[in-house]
């Protein structure tokens, strides 16, 4: 009998290891079409990964992408976004009207639309659900989506308006505005005017709707309101004498729900009015946070509404089943309006987090589409040349943020300088799936948004700037640089620990080194301190940034830098930037907005408090079988529109087209674009 | 006995309690919290969100409001991050698929790494020995998350023999592979215990009158030495299980498992305090609970132990 030493053994072991392995690479590496197999199921029900668990399934409360995706299985608002450009589109409403200047819109909605449980659905439910979204009760987080809403704000805020007893009229915030503050007044809160003033005549309408005291109430001016808590309205009062004065004797009135602008005018019309221009609001209202809850059964169970043993919805689809972090199942509601045209009996949504998970589940055949992002980078090459590799640009960007409050990031030579010596170029070629980013918002999104011009990389300019800052940059030879005034200690690049985001911030590094001859220092941090560190602008020089679309109009990204509360964490703010936006909001044609919109981003951008890195592609597989899904800017799909096509002729081999009327047409995805 | 059992209970009370201390401070502690997001909370509504769960107030009272519920009914809240969950719930319904998962596991550690152990120091020094120690030695030094994926791709990815993933109930195919990838480190440290104290007791005296008195080979083995040689094995039964029942965090993201490990992962990520005082104080009272029981089995073993 032969007899093996233990490293032999374990040799051995280590090599039957490595060729199962080999085995099992190679076989993944054959040149098939499709990632994995491509039997489609045997019933008409989706398995769909949608990323993590559900944190609820209250439409109103919960704000993420994976939950958001459930939520347009199981209801429905006034609009749904279209599958290919995300244009808000008619769902419960019918058709809408917008006043001339976007800051009040009517809604007409279908007479056919029911509950899950068979009652139908009037203009007071969508009156109550807004009401709900932004009640201080509910306490969403997503509230501010709907602040817009004239009242919307203070109500959620438990502000208070002041009533004068003696006269029966309340303040009016106008008699105490700043001299200083030209803000224009929208014609939802003007004088209700006569004809064409107001609402243009339509075909589907040629008169406008009818006249209530609501209305006329919206239409009056805005009222002075306060902060309701006592300590906060003393403050407030103590700082502005005039109002002070005026509030003396005057009685504080809590807003109630009733006050906020949404009136159901008949069963079947809403009229919303805003407090200022918005003309983005209809794509606004396809977010989750806009659709329906059923009042009697949150009146009856409160909390446990959701519970799926009371749960009522609206949607293509009901509650069939949930299990917590395992499966969300919904199966057809025959009591929807268009149930006819719904092409699935059901969807099971798996809620999981790890990516490899997800594609393995995909290759086997154990689901037929995955979130976006689900492939990681190393993974990359030996998908996206598969024809079920969905390739198209996301309504999201990577960006770098400057801390433009410390030195020597203050100085905007400098900033411009570390925008210039990136080679972006090569970057998104080594990232293979990303597209350039000029700014803040999205290329490729927004059809005839006018990009700024910024920069391209043009290192020799990057080490004049540095220079003339007064950190002279010497030429070492052979290419090299270095910077030796420069203050390294001073600044560092801190981002979100992940491996993607490790591997870009050394290409960076290196960048910049090479080019400027400055080594910035590189720090990960878990998500939460990350954020955290970054939003009080402690972090010195450069930090990781992102952004994606709550909504389909640039306006969600440049509104980063509308609030001086440094949303953007840049510290950097400008009134003429805001005026600007203030103004493209008020121009009802598209394209001159556009342009304003333009010219505001231009500004910004003048200011680099931001180095634009890449606009984002999207990054998921579905079965050629799965039909009806496409792979649009924000990853949401409207799930009535999808089925499970048998007929292998009929398949889609490569990307569907996001082309609004060309269903058929194939983007056949080419290596190296 | 009896007061030995009673006394350990009464002092893992306040043991619990320090646990739940720490972990709340530790939490505050924590930079971020429950509202620290990608896309920021506006100002006031953080406010109002701080208000209502009582941050806005002194330390000392937040924490009374914390430890209070919790002494008085056990009570550990509700889920900040799965709204309107109760922590208790969420760890009722987790718990069952971690223990089933990891007492499968375990059970197969024992069965496998006991035969190869007891065989490997039997046969000290064969191809027999070097065989089951080599095995052990790759099963130690392999972490998980390179044995799962591993399995993965052999098992579901290239011989489509078993699902790589997602939990279908105890009794489906899903099991084995998370079953096999949990068992793997176990296994091998048990395999190597087991060995080393056969060896020991093998060369005790009382082997060898055992063997002197005339009795079969099977019966030493099996009656007397086993039940010596697998101490260690049993010291180390305790904590191992009260961590395989309270689940793994990689094994059950991997294999996208509803399990208590991934909620524990979770909520440290999303900074969500009831939730990781909750996780914590459960896997304490396991842990605490598995040592007793180890405690108690020792006496029942070897009869030289007595409380």
């Amino acid at each position: 009998m032969f007899k093996l030493t233990p490293s032999e053994i374990a040799i051995g072991l280590l090599l039957t290891a490595i060729l199962l392995t080999s085995i099992a690479c190679s076989a993944a590496a054959r040149n098939e079409e499709f990632f994995g197999k491509t039997e489609p199921p045997k019933t008409n029900v989706l398995r769909y990964v949608t990323g993590d668990e559900p944190e609820s399934l209250d439409p109103q409360l919960s704000s993420g992408q994976p939950e958001a995706r459930i939520f347009m299985a199981l209801y429905e608002g006034l609009v749904e976004y279209d599958a290919k450009t995300m244009d808000p589109v008619p769902a419960i409403a019918e058709r809408w009207d917008e006043n001339n200047d976007s800051s009040e819109f009517v809604f007409h909605l279908r007479h056919n639309a029911r509950w899950s449980n068979g009652d139908s659905i009037s203009a007071r439910d969508f009156v109550y659900s807004f009401r709900r979204g932004v009640s201080p009760e509910l306490l969403s987080r997503s509230a501010s989506l709907a602040f817009y809403i004239r009242n919307a704000e203070n109500y959620n805020q438990g502000a208070v308006f002041v009533l004068d007893p003696k006269t029966n009229q309340f303040l009016l915030a106008r008699d105490f505005a700043s001299q200083t503050s030209s803000s224009v007044v929208p014609l939802s809160e003007s004088p209700l005017q006569s004809g064409t003033q107001e609402y243009k005549p339509t075909a589907a309408e040629s008169t406008p709707d009818k006249e209530t005291p609501f209305h006329q109430l919206m239409h009056s001016p805005e009222r002075l309101t306060l902060p309701g808590d006592e300590k906060a309205r003393n403050a407030i009062l103590a700082k502005n004498p005039t109002i002070q004065g005026a509030v003396k004797d005057k009685t504080f009135v809590k807003v109630q729900a009733e006050d906020i602008g949404v009136e159901a005018i008949d069963d079947y019309t809403v009229r919303i009015s805003l407090r200022q221009s918005t003309p983005f609001f209809v794509e606004l209202l396809a977010n989750q946070f806009f659709r329906l809850v059923p009042q009697k059964v949150v009146d009856r169970w409160g909390r446990e509404w959701t519970n799926p043993a009371h749960i009522v919805t609206n949607g293509p689809f009901k509650m069939k089943s949930w299990r917590p972090y395992n499966e969300v199942e919904v199966e057809r509601d025959p009591m929807y309006w268009d149930t006819a045209n719904v092409g699935l009996d059901g969807i099971r949504f798996f809620p999981m987090s790890d990516q490899p998970t997800m594609m393995n589940l995909y290759r086997v055949g154990e689901v037929d589409a995955v979130q976006n992002h689900a492939i990681i980078s190393a993974w990359i090459d030996a998908v996206r040349y598969k024809k079920d590799y969905m390739d198209a640009p996301e309504a999201a960007v990577i960006y770098i943020v400057m801390n433009t409050t410390k030195p020597p990031m203050n100085d905007i030579r400098v900033r411009r300088a570390f925008d210039l010596a990136l080679d972006k170029e090569t970057a998104r070629k080594w990232r293979k799936i990303v597209k350039p980013l000029k700014g803040i918002t999205p290329e490729g999104i927004f059809a005839g948004y006018p990009e700024p011009k910024t920069g391209s990389f043009d290192p020799a300019k990057a080490r004049q700037l540095l220079t003339e800052a007064g950190y002279p940059v010497l030429d070492k030879g052979n290419g090299n640089f270095s910077c030796p005034s420069f203050p390294v200690g001073q600044v560092e690049y801190i981002y979100p620990t992940a491996p993607s985001n490790k591997i870009t911030a050394e290409f960076w590094q290196a960048q910049w080194k090479q080019n400027l001859g400055v080594t910035v220092q590189l720090r990960s941090m878990e998500f939460k301190t990350f954020i955290d560190f970054r939003s009080r602008l402690e972090y010195k020089g450069f930090a990781f940034g992102g952004w994606s679309a709550d909504y389909m109009d640039p306006f969600t990204f440049l509104g980063l830098f509308y609030t001086p509360e440094n949303d953007n964490n840049t510290g950097w703010w400008d009134k003429h930037y805001v005026e600007l936006l203030d103004e493209a909001n008020r121009t009802p044609d598209r394209a001159k907005r556009y342009a304003l919109l333009g010219q505001a981003e231009q500004l910004m951008m003048d200011a680099q408090p931001i180095i634009p890195i890449e606009t984002a592609m999207v990054n998921w597989t579905k079965k050629p079988y799965v039909k009806g899904m496409y792979p649009n800017a924000g990853s949401l799909f409207p799930w009535k529109q999808v089925y499970i096509e048998r007929d292998r002729g009929k398949w889609d081999y490569g990307t569907p087209s996001l082309a609004a009327n060309n269903a058929g047409q194939m983007l056949i995805s080419t290596p190296g674009n | 006995m009896l007061r030995f059992i009673i006394r350990r209970l009464l002092i893992t009370i306040p043991t619990i309690l320090v646990v739940i201390t720490l972990t709340w401070g530790l939490v505050r502690l924590a930079p971020g919290n429950f509202y620290s997001t990608e896309k920021a909370i506006p100002r006031q509504i953080r406010e109002k969100i701080k208000e209502r769960y009582g941050w806005d107030k002194p330390l000392y009272v937040q924490y009374a409001k914390t430890i209070w519920p919790i002494v008085r009914h056990l009570d550990f809240g509700i889920s900040l991050k799965y709204q309107g969950q109760p922590v208790s719930s969420i760890i009722a319904r987790s718990v069952p698929v971690s223990a089933a998962i990891g007492l499968l596991a375990y059970v197969l550690a024992l069965l496998v790494g006991v035969t190869f152990g007891s065989i490997a120091a039997l046969k000290q020094n064969s191809k027999w020995d070097y065989g089951s120690m080599a095995m052990a030695m790759l099963g130690i030094s392999i972490p998980n998350f390179v044995v799962g994926p591993l399995l993965v791709l052999v098992f579901s990815l290239t011989l489509y023999w078993l699902p790589p993933a997602r939990w279908n109930g105890l009794w489906s195919a899903n099991v084995i592979l998370p079953v096999l990838t949990l068992s793997a480190i176990y296994m091998a440290y048990i395999a190597r215990l087991t060995r080393a104290g056969m060896l020991e007791v093998l060369r005790s005296d009382y082997i060898r009158t055992a063997r002197s008195k005339g009795l079969r080979e099977r019966d030493v083995v099996i009656r007397h030495a086993l039940r010596a040689g697998i101490m260690p094995v049993v010291s180390f039964t305790g904590p191992a299980l009260a961590f395989l029942l309270t689940g793994t965090v990689v094994v059950e993201k991997i294999f996208a498992l509803p399990g208590l490990g991934n909620y524990f992962i979770q909520a440290a990520l999303n900074r969500d305090e009831p939730l990781i005082i909750g996780i914590v104080a459960f896997i304490a009272i396991t842990l605490l609970l598995m040592n007793l029981l180890v405690d108690i089995a020792y006496a029942y073993l070897d009869p030289r132990i007595r409380y």
